[in-house]
C-alpha cells in the first residue's frame, strides 16, 4: 500500500512539476487598412499601372514611373487613427496604412496630405523605427530639415511630340513641400469593408487622370517640373491643388 | 517488481525537469550609432555580441576564405580605401576579374539591398556569395569550414560567438555580418556641417571642426543642395548622404551592356540602373561608378555637368540630362568638389578597432 500511495505521489508530481505556464487568453486585435487606388482613364475605372503608356486627350503619350505621398494626423476629431502614414506605389503596392484600431470609431477620417508643420521640421533620424517618417523609411522623401518631406512626389515620362515615333524621354517631376503647401482633407461616411482576420479596410481613390487632365489641366510639354521652388509658385499651386483634389473614398 | 517501478519514477522525477547543457553567453555589443543617424536595425536572428564581432573581425581578415589561402575580405575591401578596391575591377585567386567596382563597405547596417544590382536581401546573404564564386575566393563553403575546424583557435572563437560548439558558413557569414555592422562613419566634416545646420549640439571637437569649415566648403555644399546648382541631394541627401534606389544616371552602357537591376528583376524599366550608393569616404573610394569607369572625382563631376547620356531609364531627377547635365562653370565644380572633400572620416579610416587583427 505504502508503495501506491508514494508511486501515486510521484506520478503527480512528475505530471504536474514541468508544467508550462497558461499562455494568457488570446487577446484580439483589429486591424485596420487603407489602400489607395491609382487610376487613370477619362472614364475613371482603369486602373494606373506604372511603366504602362497612356495617351493623353492631348495627344500625348505618358507614363508614372513614380508616385508617393505622405498623410499625417489621421483621425477622426480626437481620435487618433495614425500620426503618419506613406504611400509608395512601387515599392509598397496600394497600401498605405495598416494599424491596431476600431473601425467603428473612424466613419469619418480627417487629416493633412503631407507633413504637418509640427513634424515637418523634427530630426528625421529621431522617429520611431516603424514609423514612415523615419529617414530611414523616408529615404528620397526628406528634403532637409529646413525644408522637411516632399509631401507628395509625382514622376514619370511623356512623348509631347505627336510626330508618331514613340519617344518617351521627356521627363516630369513634381515634388511638392514645404509648410505652405501642407492640405486639410475630410472624407466622411465611410464604410469599412470587412475582410475577414479581424481585419478592416477603406479604399481611397487617386484619380491621375483628373489630376493631369480635368481639375487643372497640366500640359507637360511646358509644364513638367517642380521642387516647390521660389519660381515654381505657379506650378506648385495647380499641382498641389490638383492633387488634393484627386484623392477621394472610392 | 515495484521496486523496479519505483526505481522507474525516481529516475522519471530526476531527469524529467533536468536544464539544458550550459553554454557559454556571449557579451552584448553596444553600437555606437552617431546621434544624428536613425537606429541600426539588427536582425533578430543576429545579436551583435562583443565575441561575434570580433570574430567577425578576425574572419574579414582571414585569407584561409579563399582557395589558395592567398585572398581575403579586405583584399577588395581596402581599409585604407575605406573598404573599397582602389582598382577598377576586383581580380580573384584565378587572376579572373570581376565586371564591377567593389563598393565601399561603409554604413552597411542601414542597407536593405546589396550590390549593385541589389540581388541580395540580407548581410549575411550578401556576405555568402565571395566566398564561393568561382571568379573572387574561389572556395566551397564546406571546405572553408574544414579549414576553420581545423584551428583551435577558430573553435574558440566560434564557440564564444555563438555559445556553442560548431562551425558552419552561416555563422561564419553571421560574425562578418556583425564586424562589418560596425563600420559606421559618421565623423566626418559634413557630419558636423549636416548637425550645425540643424541646431543639433555639438561636441567641443565638432566645434572645433566647426570652425576649421572654410567658406568654400560650404559654397560646395550649397551647390550640391541646389536644384538649379549641381542637384546632387535628390539621390544623396541626409546623414547616410544616400537614398535607397536603384537609378539610371546617364551613364552610356559599357562595353558588357551591363544592365544592373534589371538582370534581377527581369523588367526593362531597371535597364541601367544601379544602386545609389553613399558618398561618404567618396575622396578614397576611386574608380567611381558601378564599372569604375571614372578614376577621379573632377570626372564624375563633369559626368554630371556635362556628359548625361539619355535613355528611356534615365533618372527623371537629371532634371537637366536633355542639355547633357547641371552645366556647372569652372569655379562651381571646384567648390563642389571641396565639399565631397568633407565627406572623409580619418577617424573611421584610423579606428584601430576596424584593422586586421593579426
Amino acid at each position: 500500500m505504502r508503495y501506491y500511495v508514494i508511486i501515486g505521489i510521484i506520478s503527480l508530481f512528475s505530471l504536474i512539476s514541468c508544467k508550462k505556464n497558461n499562455p494568457n487568453p488570446e487577446t484580439k486585435i483589429d486591424y485596420l487598412e487603407i489602400d489607395m487606388l491609382p487610376f487613370y482613364g477619362s472614364n475613371g475605372n482603369d486602373l494606373l499601372e506604372l511603366d504602362s503608356v497612356y495617351n493623353t486627350p492631348e495627344g500625348y503619350r505618358v507614363k508614372f514611373t513614380d508616385i508617393k505621398c505622405y498623410f499625417t494626423f489621421l483621425s477622426n476629431g480626437s481620435t487618433l487613427l495614425s500620426q503618419a502614414a506613406y504611400f509608395d506605389f512601387r515599392e509598397k503596392g496600394n497600401q498605405l496604412l495598416r494599424v491596431e484600431g476600431d473601425y467603428s470609431k473612424f466613419s469619418s477620417i480627417q487629416g493633412i496630405i503631407g507633413v504637418d508643420s509640427s513634424l515637418n521640421h523634427d530630426d528625421p533620424s529621431a522617429f520611431p523605427n516603424d514609423s514612415p517618417l523615419n529617414i530611414s523609411n523616408a529615404g528620397q522623401m526628406h528634403w532637409g530639415w529646413n525644408t522637411g518631406y516632399i509631401f507628395f512626389n509625382i514622376e514619370g515620362k511623356a512623348d509631347t511630340i505627336t510626330d508618331g515615333v514613340d519617344n518617351l524621354n521627356h521627363s516630369f517631376s513634381f515634388h511638392i513641400g514645404t509648410d505652405n503647401y501642407d492640405q486639410p482633407f475630410n472624407f466622411s461616411n465611410l464604410t469599412w469593408v470587412d475582410l475577414g482576420n479581424n481585419t478592416h479596410r477603406l479604399q481611397w481613390k487617386l484619380n491621375m487622370f483628373s489630376f493631369l487632365h480635368t481639375i487643372n489641366p497640366v500640359d507637360l510639354k511646358t509644364e513638367f517640373l517642380t521642387h516647390t521652388g521660389a519660381g515654381q509658385q505657379t506650378l506648385t499651386e495647380k499641382i498641389t491643388s490638383n492633387f488634393g483634389q484627386s484623392i477621394s473614398p472610392f | 517488481m515495484k521496486n523496479i517501478i519505483f526505481c522507474c519514477l525516481i529516475s522519471l522525477l530526476i531527469f524529467s525537469c533536468k536544464k539544458d547543457k550550459t553554454t557559454f553567453l556571449p557579451t552584448p555589443y553596444t553600437l555606437q550609432i552617431p546621434s544624428h543617424f536613425p537606429d541600426m536595425i539588427i536582425p533578430s536572428d543576429n545579436p551583435m555580441t562583443v565575441e561575434g564581432v570580433e570574430l567577425g573581425r578576425f574572419l574579414f581578415y582571414e585569407k584561409r576564405l579563399s582557395g589558395d589561402n592567398s585572398m581575403n575580405c579586405a583584399s577588395c575591401h581596402l581599409p585604407t580605401a575605406s573598404f573599397s578596391d582602389p582598382n577598377q575591377f576586383s581580380t580573384g585567386i584565378d587572376g579572373i576579374q570581376g565586371t564591377r567596382h567593389s563598393m565601399a563597405i561603409i554604413n552597411l547596417g542601414w542597407e536593405d539591398l546589396f550590390f549593385w544590382d541589389g540581388r541580395k536581401s540580407s548581410l549575411e546573404d550578401q556576405i555568402l556569395e565571395p566566398v564561393s564564386n568561382p571568379i573572387e575566393m574561389h572556395q566551397s563553403w564546406k571546405k572553408t569550414v574544414e579549414k576553420l575546424n581545423a584551428d583551435n583557435e577558430y573553435r574558440n572563437l566560434f564557440f564564444k560567438a555563438f555559445g556553442e560548439e560548431g562551425i558552419d558558413s552561416i555563422k561564419a557569414t553571421k560574425a562578418i555580418a556583425q564586424f562589418i555592422r560596425t563600420l559606421i562613419s559618421g565623423e566626418s566634416k559634413f557630419d558636423v556641417m549636416y548637425k550645425y545646420e540643424n541646431n543639433m549640439s555639438l561636441t567641443a571637437t565638432e566645434q572645433s571642426t566647426l570652425q576649421s569649415i572654410d567658406v568654400e566648403e560650404w559654397a560646395g555644399y550649397d551647390l550640391f543642395k541646389s536644384l538649379n546648382g549641381a542637384d546632387c541631394f535628390h539621390c544623396h541627401n541626409g546623414p547616410l548622404m544616400r537614398v535607397k534606389k536603384f537609378s539610371n544616371n546617364g551613364l552610356i552602357p559599357n562595353e558588357i551592356n551591363d544592365k544592373g537591376r534589371a538582370i534581377v528583376t527581369n523588367n526593362p524599366e531597371d535597364n541601367y540602373k544601379f544602386k545609389v550608393p553613399t558618398l561618404r569616404n567618396i575622396a578614397l573610394t576611386a574608380p567611381y561608378m558601378h564599372d569604375g569607369r571614372f578614376s577621379t572625382l573632377d570626372q564624375v563631376i563633369e559626368h554630371y555637368s556635362s556628359g548625361i547620356h539619355m535613355s528611356p531609364t534615365i533618372d527623371p531627377l537629371i532634371e537637366f540630362g536633355s542639355q547633357g547635365g547641371v552645366q556647372l562653370d569652372a569655379q562651381e565644380k571646384y567648390l563642389l568638389k571641396k565639399f565631397l572633400l568633407t565627406l572623409t572620416d580619418q577617424k573611421f579610416l584610423n579606428n584601430p578597432n576596424f584593422q586586421d587583427p593579426n
